[in-house]
């Protein structure tokens, strides 16, 4: 995949991804309304490749409004991602010197690399992820399950165990897939299983469109560094 | 407030520990009364989570899940409001429940909310209550 081939799907993706988002926030507020309805209107613009790159340079200081609106990112991880993935597109089009942008956009693939070990990581350390406990936490009492239903899922420890064993083993070994082309299309193939896994059960949606839409980059980055 | 540039920073330069920790986990209750100083005893859980979703309703919120991605939003609001108090978060909590109580209008005129955490062992402390407020003064625009 050349660099601007896998630029241009990248912010394809990421303006389809944006434009899910904001069209749910059309729903209520007037003033989310003004906010999100501009970012549909440069979303629309970058997926059609009109006036290139001046509609990402708007989406990026949109993106600040958006910041200060909510004080924050409106849904955590999945909007840190979305916000990294669009500076660097933004700086991947406007820098004056190929090797600064190609910088820009290597360190969204490097970064979507390190989203995965440095979860595994994190997770590895804790005895409450190597026992199960906390993935049993997760389904028993956090916000995140989608119905109660998937409370019970608290009482089966020995699937928890395995489950936690699995995401934390897969995220650390993430990196390893960079090693060639087809074991990086498995490892992504089973981290958007992984996402959509969290979407069905957690309500985590923006997670996946979010990810996926960086993939193209990680893609670029292995052929460019192997 | 806190500047957009400082917002923008950690994701710039991102963390990436998810679920590093299971901390304490918020929930929303509210309560309406007929006058500020009535007594409060009747929370009700601001958008519980239903028994069960079907199969077909787990995969339309793939592309449609605006309502539980604001919920997302309020117990990350929720949890910022326990940290540091600011009325940011509690105007957000208050707009939200308001707009969701809109179309009662024969409810109490006065809205109060609290957050219950959850923790670990099952335990349950309300760590935040907030003053009424009479909910035709709530910015639900």
């Amino acid at each position: 995949m050349s660099f601007d081939h896998a630029l241009r799907l990248t912010e394809v993706l990421l303006a389809l991804a944006l434009i899910q988002q904001s069209l749910e926030h059309l729903r209520v507020f007037r003033r989310e309304r003004l906010l999100f309805g501009a970012r549909i209107l440069l979303c629309g613009l970058v997926v059609t490749g009109l006036a290139s790159p001046w509609p990402l340079v708007g989406l990026a200081g949109l993106s600040l409004l958006v910041l200060q609106r909510f004080q924050g990112p409106y849904n955590g991880g999945s909007d840190r991602l979305g916000l990294l993935a669009l500076w660097c597109l933004m700086l991947a089009r406007v820098l004056p010197v190929d090797q600064w942008r190609e910088l820009a956009f290597g360190y969204l693939g490097v970064q979507l690399m390190l989203s995965y070990f440095i979860s595994g990581w994190v997770k590895i350390v804790n005895p409450d992820w190597r026992n199960g406990l906390a993935l049993r936490q997760v389904f028993a009492f956090s916000a995140y399950p989608v119905a109660e239903g998937l409370r019970g899922w608290a009482d089966r420890p020995r699937l928890l165990l395995v489950m936690s064993w699995a995401v934390m083993l897969f995220e650390l070994a993430f990196p390893l897939t960079l090693l060639s082309q087809p074991s990086l299309m498995v490892g992504l193939v089973v981290a958007a299983t992984f996402h959509l896994a969290n979407a069905c059960l957690f309500g985590l949606n923006r997670f996946f469109w979010t990810w996926l839409a960086a993939y193209p980059a990680i893609l670029w980055l292995q052929q460019r560094l192997f | 407030m806190a500047n957009p540039f400082s917002l923008l920073a950690p994701a710039l330069v991102p963390s990436w520990n998810f679920f590093d920790v299971i901390a304490a986990s918020p929930r929303v209750e509210y309560a309406l009364a007929d006058t500020r100083d009535a007594a409060l005893d009747a929370w009700t859980e601001f958008r519980p989570r239903p028994q069960r979703l079907s199969p077909v309703a787990i995969l339309g919120r793939l592309v449609w899940n605006a309502r539980w991605n604001e919920s997302l939003y309020l117990v990350s609001c929720a949890e910022r409001l326990v940290e540091e108090p600011t009325a940011h978060g509690e105007d957000e909590i208050f707009r939200r429940i308001a707009a969701d109580l809109a179309a009662r209008s024969d409810a109490p005129r006065w809205l109060s909310f609290r957050l219950l955490f959850v923790d670990p062992t099952g335990e349950r402390e309300v760590l935040y209550q907030a003053a009424p407020r009479l909910r035709a003064d709530i910015d639900i625009r």
